[in-house]
């Protein structure tokens, strides 16, 4: 797909903006704090519907307004398609509205319409951070990829929150209701562990071929996880092996008053010569398999779509050398679109389409 | 955020009453108040008694917990409603919705809520205890749950059902489907599985 043009309205340091855009790369270059970030957020709440930044909507409201907005066109396979988000400040909270085509349509049918991968700096501790932020890579290409995905994973979330204050309610929770939440977290939590096992073979074949081409002599691994284990990805099998899981671990949730059994804890192993990355690699060689697993989210989601996701690098490219940078510029040479942030215009993006950004006002270059 | 202060006090204090009820913000509370400057005092006199007449003379039920005047309510002293049922919903405006159908003629019980330990509502919580009375001194054939499709209407129904199934009584859940007049290209697609699930012989 290609973001043909986007507008802005009173989002973060942008009064208006119309931009008109290219397919191919996109560069926005700028000084620091001038706006480059803000942009590349923008066109990511476009598919998202949420910032890569902030959890805190109103924070994209520009100071002292109550109302941001972002809009664009689109082209895809299908047509011609244009999107809207605006967040709200209000009395009572923050509301955000989608629209698709003009027509108010709620959250879920807004997401995944323009499918989007990012590369922010966050990622670059992809490997030796938290496995929340690994989940959180499995759960943003599912969900834009499959909307019954992201209504799973709100339904399990839920369930996990009651049954969890359910346990902290006192010494003998109602064994009854109990039994109610875990047969929910069971149901629903299989349908999330074997959309994960799936996109994770995908993911590991494309990460590891990647990997190939930046570094030939080392060969890195990447498998699911799962915090309930189980042989042979079928439903009935990941059923047995939960329920007996939960039942092992009865007591122990009770004693520590928590959830301990279920896709929210799941996590994803990499190893690079059959050790652990994240505790033998070196900063350089995580880096290198960083940009492996981002190379290979964008490339399944593009093959599973039979349409391209739009590919936004926040300031990235200044975080690799010259040989992994090298490498992510040939990625962005075959993406039919890209929107990349950098203070320095990178000799390898001398032919992209640039954008020079200065206080919340942007001109070609 | 608060009426702006210029305005003379009995507005301000109008408008931030309205704006403290559901689906009414600061903006709308202002158009009620100025609205209302426009009318005849006696329609004010009107809505006013009309507000403290609901707080003074609506009661709950004592064996429904519907809203009610009169205790027993209409619904559980009407002879002429089907006594072998109960319909149990979460809150007793549902009770309105379920009556626009023309459909229903059975008895109602409110339950006052829906199960969820996050917000600190338990059975206990709830006209439970009080159901399983009923059901005891009733003696009614069929019990319908009658709560929303959400993960706490659906706990709450299931754990209802596994609670009153024993008493020897049948415990029936509302449908899922496709909303009529509905398109099939626009259903979503859990609306639309459960819909296949719950699917019956023509």
């Amino acid at each position: 797909m290609r973001l043909d043009r986007v507008a802005l309205s009173n989002f973060r340091n942008y009064s208006t903006l119309e931009l008109a855009l290219s397919s191919g790369v996109n560069v926005f270059l700028g000084e620091n704090a001038q706006g480059k970030s803000n942009l590349l957020e923008a066109i990511a709440m476009l598919g998202t519907g949420k910032s890569f930044r902030t959890t805190r909507d109103a924070e994209v409201i520009r100071e002292g307004l109550e109302l941001a907005s972002i809009a664009g066109t689109a082209t895809m396979r299908a047509g011609s398609v244009h999107l809207s988000c605006t967040v709200t400040r209000g009395a009572r909270g923050t509301r955000k509205v989608y629209t698709v085509n003009g027509q108010a349509v709620r959250y879920a049918a807004f997401l995944g319409r323009a499918k989007v991968v990012t590369f922010v700096p966050a990622d670059l501790h992809l490997i030796d951070g938290a496995p929340s932020g690994r989940r959180g890579l499995l759960n943003s290409a599912l969900a834009q990829d499959d909307v019954r995905y992201f209504r799973h994973l709100a339904r399990y979330q839920r369930a996990v929150q009651q049954k969890a204050a359910l346990l902290r309610s006192g010494e003998h929770p109602d064994a009854a209701l109990l039994q109610i939440y875990d047969e929910a977290i069971v149901e629903i939590g299989t349908e999330l562990m074997l959309a994960r096992d799936h996109f994770v073979r995908e993911l590991a074949r494309e990460a590891e071929r990647a990997h190939a081409h930046l570094a030939p002599h080392e060969r890195l691994t990447v498998r699911y996880h799962p915090n309930v284990p189980f042989e042979g990805a079928t439903r009935d099998a990941v059923i047995t092996a939960f329920r007996a899981r939960l039942r092992e671990r009865a007591a122990a949730e009770a004693q520590r008053a928590t959830c301990l059994v279920g896709p929210h804890r799941d996590d994803l192993v990499l190893e690079l010569d059959a050790r652990a990355l994240d505790v033998f690699g070196s900063q350089g060689q995580k880096r290198t398999a960083v940009l492996a697993l981002k190379i290979a989210e964008y490339t399944v989601m593009r093959d599973r779509n039979d349409e391209a996701p739009l590919l936004l690098l926040d300031d990235v490219l200044s975080e690799l050398d010259d040989a992994r940078a090298r490498a992510l510029v040939a990625v962005l040479a075959g993406a039919e679109q890209a929107f990349v942030t950098a203070t320095h215009l990178p000799p390898e993006l001398q032919a992209a389409r640039r954008f020079r950004i200065v206080a919340g006002a942007v001109e070609a270059a | 955020m608060s009426a702006p202060r210029s305005l003379a006090g009995p507005i301000a204090a109008l408008i931030n009453e309205f704006s403290k009820l559901p689906t009414i913000g600061p903006k709308t509370a202002a158009r009620l108040v100025f609205h209302l400057l426009n009318r005849p005092r006696h329609e004010a006199q009107a809505l006013a008694e009309a507000i403290i007449a609901v707080k003074d003379h609506v009661r709950l039920c004592s064996v429904c917990f519907s809203l009610t005047e009169d205790d027993p309510c209409a619904f559980c002293t009407d002879e002429r409603r089907d006594a072998s049922t109960i319909c149990v919903i979460a809150e007793a405006k549902d009770i309105y919705a379920i009556e626009r159908t023309g459909v229903y003629h059975g008895r109602y019980h409110v339950l006052g809520g829906l199960i969820s330990p996050m917000d600190g509502i338990g059975p206990a919580q709830l006209h439970v205890k009080e159901l399983v009375e009923r059901i005891g001194s009733e003696k009614p054939n069929e019990i319908i749950v009658a709560t929303n499709p959400n993960a706490e209407g659906e706990a709450t129904a299931i754990y209802l059902s596994r609670l009153l199934q024993p008493l020897g009584v049948a415990v029936t859940r509302l449908a899922y489907g496709l909303p009529i007049g509905g398109d099939l290209d626009y259903a979503d697609e859990i609306t639309l599985a459960k819909a296949l699930e719950g699917r019956r012989h023509l």
